[in-house]
């Protein structure tokens, strides 16, 4: 499930990197890492992790289109709330034509206007529908993330082939280190810099990245 | 989404930069609008929103109905590897628009080897141009050899660049075992009723 050839529209997404590079703030590889650590230790722990246990244990649609609300109004920029809503509608799409148990009520209420799809809120939904325990859907998450934007800078040509390797398995430290501590009660994030160069991305001109 | 009515057809059109994509989507749109084909258009921008912003500002449809979707500087993934961004938006076209009959996707250009996943296309074409080199046919990338319907644009131009446009259909007729191949000038907008035909008959059904 976290293999990036799985088609769900990962690749179109920085996550502010695009900007951060036009705008000199990240130039290489330190930059790239504290990038990545800080989506990882700030956003993904202390929101999306909720998220997808949440969803993973929403007994129906109405639960998870409240799940979906309260990513939506904490998203600032709205190039994230949009990517996590692609993001999240392409991962649905993928497990709808594989039957996975839950998204075709899911996906006919994102139709009707009355979900949103989110992408945490989609993840734990089918990764949940696939029988995965809820430390594998953290696990896989918190990679997917990882590796996302391991794979944005490569693109972007901030990291080599292989130093994003590198940087993916000191990462994956981290992603030990955070699993291991629980989750707060609360969801928050908070990524200034990410998020800023998120909302400059709307009127930049570097568009290679939907954001 | 499952439950909507028969959805509309998605037409690729692919290609080098600069063979002539967003000139032959310009003429295209008016030629449908006439006959009553109800449309959307989808552009993979490479690199900034530039083929989107020319066809919302073109007067020739309601820009509502244009949508970039970024291919996150692949553009063969976003048409083949993973085209669910591409089908997110043609989906969200059809809710916004139905009732669509057809959504064309307009590749934002990459190489010969390039070619639509079927997974995202039910038709696709692909559009080289005269001044790229009257040689393009002979090397049977897959763009060429593998597209519904193979378009040679800019014919005005052979005489300046020196290509034999005779000889260029004619290997592009070889090497594509007797698949369509039409010239065009986009600029003028010579040759572009031959695709229209072509879609009507094989896609829409209905020429």
């Amino acid at each position: 499930m976290g293999d990036s050839s799985f088609p769900s529209g990962g690749f179109a997404f920085s996550w502010g990197l695009e900007t951060l590079k036009t705008d000199g703030l990240v130039s290489d590889r330190s930059g790239v890492e504290s990038f990545a650590r800080s989506q990882l230790r700030w956003r993904w722990a202390t929101a999306d992790r909720l998220f997808l246990r949440r969803a993973a244990d929403a007994r129906d649609v109405v639960e998870l289109a409240e799940l979906d609300r309260e990513v939506e109004v904490m998203t600032l920029a709205r190039e994230l709330r949009d990517g996590s809503r692609r993001a999240g509608r392409s991962l649905l799409r993928a497990h709808e034509s594989m039957e996975t148990p839950g998204v075709s009520a899911y996906r006919a209420a994102i139709a009707d206007g009355s979900a949103l799809g989110h992408l945490p809120v989609a993840q734990g939904l089918v990764w949940h529908g696939m029988g995965m325990t809820i430390d594998e859907i953290e696990a896989v998450s918190a990679y997917a993330m990882a590796a996302g934007i391991a794979q944005a800078a490569v693109r972007l040509a901030l990291l080599g082939p292989l130093e994003a390797q590198s940087m993916l398995s000191i990462l994956r430290k981290d992603m030990t280190e955070v699993l291991g501590q629980k989750p707060p009660v609360r969801p928050y994030a908070f990524t200034p810099a990410a998020e800023i160069a998120v909302m400059r991305h709307e009127r930049g001109d570097a568009r290679l990245f939907a954001n | 989404m499952n439950n909507k009515p028969a959805s509309a057809a998605r037409v690729g059109i692919g290609g080098p930069v600069g063979s002539g994509k967003t000139a032959l989507v310009e003429q295209v749109i008016p030629r449908f609008a006439r006959r009553g084909t109800r449309l959307a258009v989808i552009t993979n921008d490479l690199v900034t929103k530039e083929d989107a912003e020319r066809l919302k500002r073109s007067g020739l449809i309601d820009p509502e109905r244009v949508v970039a979707v970024e291919a996150g500087a692949c553009p063969h993934t976003v048409i083949r590897e993973d085209p669910t961004l591409n089908l997110d938006a043609a989906e969200l076209l059809e809710l916004k628009f139905a009732p669509l009959d057809l959504v064309l996707l307009e590749s934002g250009g990459d190489n010969l080897a390039s070619t639509f996943s079927l997974e995202l296309v039910d038709y696709w074409m692909f559009v080289i141009d005269v001044a790229g080199g009257g040689d393009i046919p002979r090397k049977r990338g897959p763009g060429v050899l593998q597209s519904d319907l193979l378009i040679i644009n800019k014919s005005d131009l052979a005489p300046h660049v020196g290509v034999d446009l005779d000889l260029m259909i004619a290997e592009a007729e070889a090497v594509r075992g007797g698949k369509p191949v039409i010239v065009t000038n986009c600029h003028t907008g010579e040759g572009v009723d031959a695709i229209i035909d072509h879609v009507a008959r094989d896609v829409l059904f209905d020429s």
